[in-house]
């Protein structure tokens, strides 16, 4: 037979409404290939197989609903092909009572009355071509899964991975300038978050050449809701209608899942421009009100976010999780503009839009309510028990597929190769210059410069349940803070903590040991401000997972992820996987696990903050010092090669936090702050500069080489701050764990022994100016 | 049937941080010779009235709605 | 007045969002809060949800981006009420009830023509504006209040000249302008001046103590009647001290600087 071009293969149907049947069943190897390109699928050779096997056992042709449908469901954005089997084996599984649900977002036991959600997802791909629209349908969408759960969303978290902002290379082709970026997914975050008035508490930033090309935009959404009104996200049986609401669907987002699964090309802007879709935070605000009002009316059985893959997604993962199937009359759908195609319609990833699945005899309850925000809905569905997704248009069928092997998409266990790791025997220790010297350098590090510029931008406080916020010291005079701390009910003095976790340095170097210290580094914030962790959420950006290298990467790092996690007996409630983050040339980025940990507190009034808070202090260093330079900033700073990566061991990471815990339970730490990048000075100074007070150091009592001493980034650590009448109890109680390093005193921080000796004015300037003399705008 | 064009800006001596800040931006990102960004408003409504109504009415949105007297002026034309 | 019979009205519109804390606060003080939509007041609803703004005590306009502050901050809300509500609304500030608007809320009432008023209760048109920070960016951040109020205003009675309260800032949109002449000296004659921004030491401040770059470091002002106040930080958001940005250095009472402004408001109704 001769060869047949995609565009023969596929018959316009008579018809009012633009729709094709595909010849696929006697389609040769080479022509299935040629639809999948032709469609966009992005469907492999294999895949397609699958597929055609599909409809030769059916008895039909497909028509082109129904082969976007299937490129939708099978792209690793939808179902993992890629991620699942290494997730499963490493970190899914891990079981903990207090696991209210598994759902669109994980929710965990709060109180006796309350829940609290929490989950984090990727919105790379988009920002990197639509910074400003890119980051806030980010937002939305994630605003989105925990609205789904029933529960209020109460705070926002956006850790960002750029290139550098002052960088002097040249940007290639295609890519933008990593301050561009940085501006538009700000305001972008800004703009979103702060019109929904949902305070953005904590995130962080990250700056390293490999993000130049391919920037990374996590985020996180908190969320509180009543246990009693605790929503699933499907339906529960058949015969109930699904209530399309919130905005209407347009082209916008049309392709945005196969997208996110491809690399960034080049040409990615002129042809992807339809990937982007654009937010309205002022349609979210109302549909926040209307869906939390039907979650405590109990009106409806089931919600689900309109997410990737839009209605071909979310009718059937909804229909399916009770075995049911949906009857969906597609030309109810409201649209933006007329002419939509059907399979358009079908898969626009247009925001802001929900489902919810209602009994009939509750419908105009619903829909009542819907009235009074003036928010669209439209009843577009109602679940069957066929098991599969039927659609009509004006009656007429136009799609019927088994839900089962619409969402069961393809597994993979592709081959990896396990990643060269940095060890001490190939440790280079860098020249450094005078100590004064180093420690400006260090504290003008972007990664540890001031984000004021940032988060000033944020609104922190709305909802007024803000106890310690991202910045904290004196007022206008304020450093760093580990984790911020809500108080979620209002007239309760229980607090949710939540802080970002994520070194991909240290992960590029020995993904395993690098896994393990981004959970580290989460849970170690929330100790530092009093609070027990309670769950993590993460999520876990990578390169091409078609690529052995890269794939070896992420194993190891899961690996490390649930190891530590299982250990510490920390369950990951929700989560979500970004592959493909590379840029033209091969660039990949750094492996950057995402870990966002949330922690609770009994009383947000023993809450501790970082900056110290008087003159005549003690200060401890807690947890141990190790020689383990390897990733350090010391080492990225100055040229240093090698070296062990700093190794978390959990068992002791749970001992020590116990202790530290206590001590803060009795009121006996005045200040507490975790070290992380530049390890102890880096901490102290920080501690220095939000409290507007010196230290001086003796560091005698640690062993080891000065600068191990100093700038090791050895995981599990804090610097804790305790009252001379106080240091009895408190060292009784933290035993081997905490070491005297010095006091609080004068203007300056002075290490005994060494030349470092610096103002902490000097502090300041260099760790406050340094972004804002990109980005703009006045120095404090 | 007629179209009017609403252009909205702000005062002689109204500070504009929105123009000033691209300003900045632009050159910033290595565009020279700009002397000034002015930032304004437009607003494209579509009428089914005649063209005199139609620039009636615009200047009575204007003073509804569309600017604030102390800060912006207006400026009503049909197509 | 008993303070359990004191009914608020606190108002939104798609895109208001501080709505929660403010009725919160209401409640804090002992007064019935309830939050409802305008389109209730406007009667564009089912005929249960209807409410009639003569049945409050109290009319609060909450912060948020009501409208997503297309236009203008706070101009679709304020046209919306006017053409709808305008003479009921006029009745009520006549009648002497208290109006707060905070942030968005003070926004709407300039846009409204019941802020600054310095005349009349309600102008037809705006006399004043709202207008981008001086930075060019949104600004959320602590800022420090002095009562500049001789006794007029409703909302300080309980609070002493020149006292200090800490409140955040969080705005884009908060230098009060106006093109009336001797814009201060009149609302200094009017006694309108209710908040002005100082440092934390009480003396006059400079960015960032002042956000947002108003004139005479103004942050709130009343009506010549005293009954309408509108300011743009944020009392709600620190009703207790442990949501105010340095409560770990110290803080003298559980309390926050910001509840003094709503039991300043129901002591003055209780005399009623």
């Amino acid at each position: 037979m001769n060869q047949m071009s995609a565009e023969e293969r596929m018959v316009k149907r008579t018809a009012p409404y633009d729709l094709c049947d595909i010849r696929i069943r006697d389609a040769s190897e080479d022509e299935l290939k040629g639809i999948s390109e032709a469609l966009s699928l992005g469907l492999s050779l294999d895949e397609m197989k699958a597929v055609q096997n599909y409809f030769i056992k059916e008895g039909r042709e497909a028509t082109d609903v129904e082969l976007q449908s299937l490129g939708q469901a099978w792209s690793e954005h939808c179902c993992y092909k890629s991620s699942k089997s290494i997730l499963k084996e490493f970190v899914f599984g891990i079981d903990r009572e207090d696991i209210l649900s598994r759902g669109d977002a994980g929710v965990m036991v709060f109180d006796d009355d309350y829940g609290y959600a929490l989950r984090v997802e990727s919105h790379n791909h988009p920002s990197a071509i639509e910074p400003y629209g890119g980051a806030a349908t980010g937002i939305g969408g994630i605003v989105r899964d925990v609205i789904c759960m029933g529960a209020q969303p109460i705070g926002l978290a956006d850790p960002l991975c750029f290139g550098p902002i002052d960088t002097k290379k040249e940007i290639p082709q295609g890519i933008k300038h990593p301050r561009y970026l940085v501006n538009g997914v700000v305001s972008g975050i800004r703009d979103y978050g702060n019109r929904i008035g949902i305070p953005t508490i904590t995130g962080g930033f990250f700056f390293d050449e490999s993000y130049t090309g391919n920037c990374l935009v996590n985020v996180c959404c908190l969320g509180i809701v009543k246990r009693d009104d605790l929503l699933k996200n499907y339906a529960a049986g058949p015969g109930e209608i699904m209530i399309l609401f919130g905005g209407r669907t347009g082209r916008d987002g049309i392709h945005g899942v196969n997208f996110a699964s491809k690399d960034i090309t080049s040409t990615s802007e002129d042809d992807s421009r339809g990937a982007v879709q654009l937010g309205d935070p002022i349609t979210k605000e109302p549909v926040i009100h209307a869906c939390l009002e039907l979650a405590q009316k109990h009106l409806v059985t089931g919600m689900k976010d309109l997410g990737g893959g839009g209605l071909s997604c979310v009718v059937g993962e909804m229909a399916i999780e009770l075995g049911c199937g949906a009857d969906v009359n597609l030309d109810k759908v409201p649209l933006k503009e007329a002419g939509l195609a059907p399979w358009e319609i079908w898969v626009s990833e247009s925001q802001e839009r929900m489902m919810c699945t209602v009994k009939p005899e509750n419908v105009d309850k619903v829909m009542a309510i819907f009235d009074l925000w003036d928010i669209i809905a439209t009843p577009v569905a109602v679940t069957t028990d066929t098991g599969h997704t039927r659609l009509f248009w004006d009656g007429e069928m136009i799609f019927d597929m088994d839900i089962e092997f619409l969402t069961g998409g393809p597994v993979y266990n592709r081959p990896y190769e396990l990643p060269k790791v940095s060890t001490k025997a190939d440790e280079v220790f860098p020249e450094l210059p005078a100590l004064n010297e180093v420690m400006k350098a260090l504290m003008s590090d972007l990664n540890v410069a001031s984000k004021e510029w940032a988060i000033r931008q944020y609104d922190h406080e709305v909802r007024a349940g803000t106890v310690l916020h991202p910045m904290v010291g004196k007022l206008n005079k304020t450093g760093p803070g580990d984790a911020s701390v809500l108080m979620p009910v209002p007239g309760r003095w229980k607090g949710l903590a939540a802080a970002v976790g994520c070194n991909p340095w240290m992960t590029g170097a020995d993904p395993y040991k690098g896994g393990k210290a981004c959970i580290d580094e989460a849970y170690r914030n929330v100790v530092a401000v009093g609070a027990v962790p309670n769950a993590f959420t993460d999520c876990l950006n990578f390169g091409n997972p078609e690529k052995p290298d890269r794939l070896g990467e992420f194993r190891e790092a899961v690996r490390g992820l649930g190891d530590i996690a299982r250990e510490l007996n920390i369950p990951i409630p929700s989560g979500n996987v970004s592959m493909y983050n590379e840029a033209p040339g091969g660039v990949y980025i750094l492996p950057t696990p995402m870990i966002v940990c949330c922690g609770l507190i009994d009383d947000v009034r023993k809450a501790v903050s970082a900056d110290m808070k008087k003159v005549g202090s003690c200060l401890f260093v807690i947890g141990d010092t190790k020689d383990e330079m390897g990733a350090s900033l010391l080492f990225r700073k100055f040229g240093g090669k090698g070296g062990d990566v700093p190794d978390s061991i959990p068992a002791r990471l749970k001992e020590v936090s116990g202790r530290l815990l206590k001590a803060m339970g009795e009121e006996l730490v005045l200040s507490c702050h975790d070290c992380s990048d530049g390890g102890l000075a880096v901490a102290v100074a920080e501690m220095c500069i939000s409290g507007q007070i010196g230290a001086q150091l003796d560091l005698t009592a640690m062993e080891g080489d000065v600068n191990v001493k100093l700038f090791s980034e050895s995981a599990s650590r804090w610097i804790a701050e305790v009252d001379g009448a106080d240091v009895t109890r408190f060292t009784e109680i933290m035993g081997d764990a905490a070491t005297l390093i010095g006091i609080t005193k004068g203007e300056s921080l002075v290490v005994k022994g060494t030349d470092l000796d610096i103002s902490v004015d000097e502090l300041r300037s260099a760790w406050n100016d340094p972004v804002w003399k990109v980005m703009g705008g006045d120095v404090e | 049937m007629a179209i009017i064009d609403i252009r909205i800006e702000l005062k002689k001596g109204v500070a504009d941080p929105e123009g000033s800040n691209t300003k900045k931006t632009l050159e910033s990102l290595g565009f020279g010779g700009i002397k000034s960004v002015k930032s304004v408003k437009m607003f494209e409504i579509e009428l089914d009235l005649p063209e005199n109504e139609a620039l009636a009415a615009g200047e009575e949105y204007c003073k509804k709605l569309l600017a604030n007297p102390v800060v912006q002026s207006y400026k009503v034309t049909v197509r | 007045m008993k303070a359990e019979d004191v009914k608020v009205c606190v108002v939104r519109i798609e895109g208001t969002n501080c709505e929660d804390e403010m009725a919160n606060a209401f409640t804090m003080v002992g007064a019935q809060a309830e939050k409802v939509h305008l389109k209730q007041l406007l009667g564009q609803c089912d005929p249960s949800l209807k409410r009639s703004l003569e049945d409050y005590d109290i009319l609060a306009f909450p912060g948020g981006f009501s409208a997503g502050d297309y236009v203008r901050a706070g101009a679709i809300f304020a046209a919306r009420i006017k053409a709808g509500i305008g003479k009921d609304l006029k009745d009520f500030v006549e009648a002497g009830k208290p109006v707060l608007g905070v942030c968005n809320g003070f926004q709407i009432l300039v846009e409204l023509g019941l802020l600054p008023a310095l005349d009349e209760v309600m102008a037809d048109k705006p006399s004043a504006a709202l207008y981008n920070n001086d930075s060019g960016r949104f600004e959320c951040r602590p800022t420090v209040l002095r009562n500049d109020n001789k006794g007029k205003c409703v909302f300080t009675c309980d609070i002493g000249k020149g006292d200090l309260l800490m409140c955040p800032s969080a705005h884009g949109e908060g230098k009060l302008m106006s093109d009336i002449p001797n814009f201060t000296s009149r609302l200094e004659e009017n006694d309108q001046v209710v908040f002005r921004y100082v440092t934390p030491s009480g003396e006059k401040a400079a960015y960032p103590w002042n956000p947002n770059g108003s004139p005479s470091d103004i942050a709130g002002i009343c009506n010549p009647a005293g009954n309408v106040m509108g300011m743009m930080p944020h009392p709600e958001r620190v009703m207790t001290a442990y949501t105010a940005a340095d409560w770990t250095r110290g803080h003298p009472s559980e309390d926050g600087d910001g509840k003094k402004i709503f039991t300043s408001v129901m002591k003055y109704l209780s005399k009623k």
